[in-house]
């Protein structure tokens, strides 16, 4: 009987229903496809008929397994060269992200240099676009004779040839995921830096501190769980990128995890391919687990981070404007610089010739020409990128509306809850897609819902999957938002209406939601620009008919029609910049006010 | 004068003949389908797509997609019964006849009217097309074949100088370099490499096939992402050093266009490149059956074949449909490519790739 009340006090709290629903919907969708995921690397897939001799489709194996780990030589070039390589590229990538980033959040925040609404403006928008774009615009730049063809933009205008070290392989490859993932530091640090109390700095300089001193013990310690997170984000996200080191490593055939994995799922051996992505898996997790100890360690700290009514700026005197130059020159480099190439791009009818009588208009608006590209019209006159662009933006809303939703609805939940166990069991695993690498999870999507799985029929080659594997790889950007939120929430308000006998949606939509609704819109943003330039997760999973336009971009990458993906990527950047500026001018939020806030 | 005007009725009448030949009752049905749905490897159905929705008013969805991605597609959508192509234009023998044709998933079909043209050889499962990658040079410099020896590609005056297509990203490109390491082809790159030296091979590994492979991959070779880039790496004008590449013949269609410098070399020993069929097939869940007939017939006469058949580097499986004046027959490439042989590529694909996944950059 005391059993059953208690249940049914238990139930009566929405916070507790939210959580057993999303407790037994997130393992459906996460923790079983891993399952999935492990099978996978114990069985023959269609394609390993060929090289698992004797074999038939669907037979128990541990030739993958084998192969991955211990076949010498050829493990060694299969998976722990290209294993390392990876660790190399994302290690060195996180520290030019949070190196940059951070050194941009404090000179935003904490200094008294100008423009600051440009530079936090375009400092996002190597963010925005595509990652593989920026890693075209290297190309742009750097290329040397490697790979034969014209030399880049920089051998043109200095006579500086690059060496291929500096056109190819690890070096190019960390500094634009670095550039990528720059904002990320740059939204997290400074979030952490703009709520900072100065009195800590003062209290500190009266005490005669150099100012060393000051920004190894005060400004360093409080950032450190910033920074650590921006370091989580970094290292899984490069670890699990695809199309950069796909651009700038194939020419001088340095293999990272991803590159492996997607010609093993692509070929002949998408066992191999399914055991690298567990590796990263494991990875990613470790990389939580340090990440979780180290905040649990400092937990005393975080009470810093909440708002002071003193916030000075440090005078840079006589550095502010060499410093706001420098800053802005920066900046226009990585972010505005690319975008001119792309422009000019893709306006070239002749590769590398850049004589105005070269300019054609041709692959904007012309209606295609049979020796050129066999006829592809241009791309505003161009019924296949229509048709993409469009699926592009009802997948990117659908996911926004589904993932910050949920987001919201769990943060609440998590928050409500706070300490039982189902409360860090949901919150565990809302964060856990983002540990799965986006190629790999839609692998898994793909042979889970290519059959009817359970009470589902087979998704495969519908638009309902998109929006689910897209909604849940995102689920962790507003799962964030929505926890933030609910944390700089005092439980009074929330009570005080509890007292009155206000409803539970009453409460959500005329309370908790209006006064956080930037915060909560964030958690909305996030996932929607994220899909809007997500490949790696949907390029398995498209069917022809409902193909996105990154699909789209990397096939004309791949095609070496340059003009046509160029102009495809501007077209993309200049889209969600007018979602961003729409949204911030509609609601004030925006995407560099997103997750650390 | 009559019979000068007789002579030209009867041209023309030939002329039109195998264009015409569809039969009225698919057509009515094809018409009434409306519509049809192709998955294809080769850019250009776009082309013909347009021309068969002006002549018919069927509608047509096609699509473009690289080999390997073709073949995964189908072996989701036709088993999951899923609706996806009416019919394909695929590549990469190895994996079409395991994966494809062995469970069923392709479903062959020759148009009535083409029984008696095509050659029956090419009949199943029906190819479309013959598309061939051959060794093509920068002849802005030179203007006579740089190289006359597959294995001066080992040697370290190209060192650097060569293209290919990553075979990772593209199966007839693993399928080529599989054939090689074949008894027949082995003991052909063997003996050229006796007839050009002047002495005999000594190997590091398994036969004369995996050694020129392991070394013209050692030899800095740059491999690319595209065939039209690779093109264009190869064929701008102004290079300090003569390039040169493996790839897509059809590609020095863009030679005026982007005003590039690009020649062929047939006369390469033992091969002056490769040569692989595309296959045109139903899905065994074909929706638009009769519409996928239609198009098929008409992308295998001249008129349907015509976005092809107009630049060098395409040949149609029908015999009657010309090629390009710059080009040469198949009967000539013959004996100078390196042609596909399904059954071994399904035996030994694997290991080949395995085998150039290991050799180093250097």
């Amino acid at each position: 009987m005391t059993f059953w009340n208690r249940l049914r006090f238990w139930i009566r709290k929405p916070q507790n229903v939210i959580l057993l629903v999303l407790a037994v919907l997130l393992t459906f969708l996460t923790v079983v496809p891993l399952i999935s995921l492990m099978r996978d690397t114990f069985i023959v897939h269609s394609s390993e008929i060929m090289s698992v001799r004797g074999s038939k489709l669907g037979d128990f194996t541990l030739f993958h397994w084998r192969k991955v780990f211990l076949d010498g030589e050829r493990s060694y070039r299969l998976f722990y060269q290209p294993f390392f390589n990876t660790v190399i590229v994302s290690l060195a990538s996180s520290i030019i992200a949070i190196l940059l980033g951070g050194a941009v959040a404090w000179l935003v925040t904490r200094t008294d240099i100008k423009a600051k609404g440009f530079i936090s403006t375009v400092f996002i928008f190597p963010y925005i676009m595509p990652s593989w774009t920026l890693a075209m615009a290297w190309l742009n730049f750097f290329r040397n004779g490697l790979t034969g063809g014209a030399r880049g933009l920089v051998t043109a205008l200095t006579g500086w040839v690059p060496p291929t070290w500096f056109s190819f392989g690890a070096f190019p490859i960390s500094v634009v995921l670095g550039l990528h993932y720059s904002p990320f530091a740059y939204i997290l640090i400074g979030g952490i830096l703009k709520n900072m109390d100065a009195n800590l700095e003062e209290a500190a300089l009266i005490l005669k501190a150099s100012r060393a001193k000051i920004l190894l013990r005060i400004n360093l310690p409080i950032v450190m769980p910033a920074i650590l997170s921006t370091f989580l984000l970094v290292f899984s996200s490069s670890m699990s990128a695809f199309a950069v080191p796909a651009f700038l490593g194939t020419p001088v055939r340095y293999q990272v995890l991803t590159t492996q994995l997607f010609r093993t799922l692509n070929g002949l051996n998408p066992g191999y391919g399914y055991i690298m992505a567990l590796v990263m898996i494991v990875v990613g997790l470790g990389i939580l687990a340090v990440n979780q100890w180290y905040v649990g360690k400092r937990k005393s700290f975080i009470t810093v981070t909440g708002k002071s009514s003193n916030i000075s700026y440090m005078r840079l005197k006589n550095l502010r404007i060499p410093l706001t130059v420098v800053l802005l020159l920066l900046v226009v480099l990585i972010a505005i610089v690319p975008l001119l190439s792309f422009l000019i791009e893709s306006f070239i009818m002749a590769p590398g010739d850049y004589r105005p009588s070269n300019f054609t208009t041709l692959f904007w608006v012309g209606e295609g020409r049979e020796d050129i590209g066999g006829g592809e019209p241009g791309i505003l006159i161009n019924p296949s990128v229509y048709q993409a662009f469009w699926n592009s933006i009802r997948l990117s809303v659908a996911v926004a509306l589904v993932a910050g939703t949920i987001g919201a609805l769990a943060g609440y939940a998590i928050v409500r809850a706070r300490g039982t166990k189902l409360s860090s069991f949901v919150n565990n695993l809302s964060f856990f897609p983002y540990l799965l690498p986006s190629m790999a999870f839609g692998a898994i999507y793909l042979s889970m819902f290519a059959q009817p799985f359970l009470v589902l029929p087979s998704l495969y080659g519908t638009f309902a999957l998109l929006v689910l594997i897209g909604s849940v790889k995102y689920l962790p950007f507003a799962s964030r938002a929505g926890i933030n939120a609910m944390l700089q929430l005092s439980n009074e308000l929330e009570e005080a209406a509890i007292i009155m006998g206000v409803p539970w949606r009453k409460r959500m939509t005329h309370i908790l939601i209006p006064i956080q609704k930037s915060s909560f819109l964030s958690g909305y943003f996030l996932p929607f620009i994220s899909c809007m330039r997500e490949l790696a997760l949907f390029v398995l999973l498209v069917t022809p008919a409902n193909r996105v336009i990154t699909t789209l971009l990397l096939q004309y990458n791949e095609k070496g029609w340059n003009q046509w993906a160029n102009a495809i990527n501007l077209l993309i950047i200049i889209v969600v910049l007018v979602f961003n500026t729409l949204i911030n001018r509609l609601t004030g939020a925006s995407i560099d006010k997103g997750i650390g806030s | 004068m009559r019979k000068a005007s007789l002579l030209a009725l009867l041209a023309a009448v030939l002329a039109i003949l195998p264009a015409g030949a569809a039969d009225q009752a698919l057509i009515d049905a094809a018409k009434k389908e409306g519509k049809v749905v192709v998955y294809s490897i080769t850019s250009r159905i776009a082309n013909a797509a347009k021309a068969f929705e002006a002549k018919y008013g069927i509608k047509v969805e096609a699509y473009d997609l690289k080999d390997g991605e073709l073949i995964e597609k189908v072996s989701r959508e036709v088993p999951g019964n899923i609706a996806g192509a009416d019919f394909v234009i695929c590549q990469d023998s190895g994996r079409v006849y395991g994966q494809l044709i062995a469970p069923g998933y392709l479903v062959n079909y020759i148009p009535e009217s083409m029984k008696q043209v095509i050659p029956t050889k090419f009949q199943n499962p029906l190819i479309f097309q013959f598309i061939n990658k051959v060794f093509i040079y920068n002849n802005e410099k030179v203007q006579t074949p740089v190289i006359q020896n597959v294995w001066e590609l080992t040697e370290p005056k190209w060192k650097g100088l060569v293209q290919f297509k990553d075979p990772k990203q593209e199966g007839v490109n693993a399928n080529f370099l599989t054939m090689l390491t074949s008894p027949e082809w082995s003991a052909k790159l063997e003996k050229a490499y006796e007839e050009y030296y002047g002495k005999k091979l000594v190997l590091t590994t398994k036969n004369a096939g995996y050694e020129w492979i392991k070394r013209f991959f050692q030899n800095g070779l740059i491999l690319g992402n595209s065939d039209t880039s690779i093109s264009e790496n190869v064929g701008i004008k102004g290079q300090a050093k003569t390039t040169m590449g493996l790839f897509v013949f059809s590609k020095t269609r863009y030679e005026a266009t982007k005003n590039l410098s690009l020649a062929p070399m047939p006369d390469v020993k033992p091969f002056a490149g490769f040569m692989y069929p595309a296959f045109i097939m139903m899905t065994k869940n074909a929706k638009n059956k009769n519409a996928a007939k239609l198009f098929i017939e008409y992308l295998l006469t001249p008129e349907g074949f015509a976005p092809w058949s107009k630049d060098v580097g395409s040949y149609s499986s029908n015999p009657n449909i010309p090629i390009n004046k710059e080009d040469f027959p198949v009967s000539y490439w013959e004996p100078r490519l390196v042609f596909e042989d399904p059954a071994y590529l399904f035996e030994n694909r694997a290991d080949v790739e395995e085998f150039v996944n290991t050799i180093s950059a250097r």
